[in-house]
């Protein structure tokens, strides 16, 4: 389970960097978060909301440089569509070292869609890309 | 006298007669046990099974490629929803956790749905909203005169050939012809929605929708929705309770587990820490 988890996580991000990564809200359009521009933040993860309609991480941004330091809260999309890209509810967990990089609200305060998270004692790093799974049977690429 | 006799006899008969009028009106209709025939009927239908996603790229570019026919007004709203959009600001529709409804689930939705077949129902299960749900019955009932309004109203269908027709009114005026999450106008009653559910390809479900909304739209408009199937149970639906996301998982005084409200906006944003 862990390797094919690893696999998907794996794809998961080639294709987020493959295609633009475009964090998709379930329930709301997401253009007040601005994807011109990507933050940093470096720090500990304080809570996780892994809710609906929309999963939260909240970061703060202790050691970060290019974004106001402090607590920040991440939008995610649904656990059922994080799932279906390849995420647990605990590859992420409260205390857990990352460096994030977000699209951060246009209105300047501490909130952001995440666009990639990455674990500091592993290295391994999540994203997703719900329109990048568009096409049916995706488990036959988890083989490839 | 006679006359008198008459008049009582006549009032007796009428007396008896609304009695049996009313208690024709208030004989319930069974819904009957479904036989083991009912049950095999099934298996010749179409297979539907599996997790079915929508294409949201499609949806993304209908907004510029198959705007309903708005009437003015509502064409303004639109066009001002789109604007807002564009410049960072998108208007919330789906707000405070009430579900899309119809027809906004089959247009705009992000998450996956899965088809039941049952006896005399056909029935859609949704990921969000707090776990969508569409009873489509099959079973040759016509709709009520005057159905209670609901998100997804009254739905009956008819198989033609594999293919589901169905037929939907008795909307609330709320429910919102949405193009995307952003950008759609509330029906505003007296909607009539004919869906026409069919797999364009193995694993490629079409939804032909002809949306009839007289009080925002200057005639029917058509479109077509596409899903696409899973089967791995990495993809099975899961549980979509949208209010969960004004809480967060705590623990009271005593012990024991509740749920902590979260600061958060009307369209269901959490607002971020000052």
């Amino acid at each position: 389970m862990k390797s094919s988890l690893t696999k998907v996580a794996a794809l998961s991000t080639l294709l987020g960097l493959a295609a633009a990564t475009y964090p998709v809200a379930a329930h709301h359009s997401t253009t007040m978060f601005d994807r011109e521009k990507t933050l940093p933040l470096v720090g500990t993860v304080k809570e996780l909301h892994w809710t609906n309609p929309h999963v939260a991480i909240f970061i703060d941004n202790s050691a970060g440089q290019g974004a106001a330091p402090g607590l920040w809260v991440i939008e995610l999309t649904s656990p059922g569509n994080l799932v279906r890209s390849g995420w647990t509810r605990t590859i992420v967990k409260p205390g857990d070292k990352v460096t994030a990089d977000i699209h951060p609200l246009r209105d300047g305060t501490k909130g952001g869609a995440l666009r990639k998270i990455t674990l500091t004692d592993t290295g391994q790093s999540y994203t997703y890309n719900i329109r990048d799974q568009e096409r049916p049977n995706l488990e036959q690429d988890y083989g490839k | 006298m006679r006359l008198w006799l008459s008049a009582i006899l006549l009032a007796m008969l009428a007396c008896v007669g609304l009695a049996a009028h009313s208690a024709e009106k208030q004989k319930p209709v069974i819904n009957p046990p479904p036989t083991a025939k009912d049950w095999a009927e099934l298996a010749k239908l179409p297979d539907w099974s599996g997790v079915w996603n929508p294409k949201i790229t499609d949806q993304d570019a209908q907004v510029k490629t198959n705007m309903p026919p708005w009437n003015s007004k509502a064409a303004e709203l639109v066009k001002w929803q789109l604007a807002e959009e564009r410049a960072g600001r998108p208007p919330p529709l789906f707000v405070n956790c009430l579900p899309e409804g119809m027809p906004a689930w089959m247009l705009v939705t992000h998450n996956s749905m899965e088809v039941l077949f049952t006896p005399g129902r056909v029935t859609l299960l949704g990921e969000s909203d707090g776990n969508r749900l569409r009873r489509i019955y099959t079973d040759g009932r016509p709709h009520p005169a005057d159905p209670d309004p609901t998100f997804h109203g009254h739905s009956i269908g008819k198989w033609d050939g594999n293919a589901l027709v169905v037929d939907t009114i008795g909307v609330v005026p709320q429910a919102y012809v949405a193009v995307s999450e952003a950008a759609g106008v509330p029906n505003n009653g007296d909607m009539h929605i004919t869906e026409r559910f069919y797999l364009a390809d193995k694993d490629i479900l079409h939804v032909d929708l002809e949306i009839t909304a007289p009080k925002v739209m200057i005639k029917p408009w058509k479109t077509t929705r596409i899903f696409f199937r899973q089967r791995a149970r990495l993809y099975d639906v899961v549980e979509g309770v949208c209010l969960e996301g004004y809480f967060k998982p705590g623990v009271d005084k005593d012990g024991y587990a509740i749920y902590i409200p979260v600061p958060h906006d009307v369209g269901g944003n959490r607002v971020p820490p000052k």
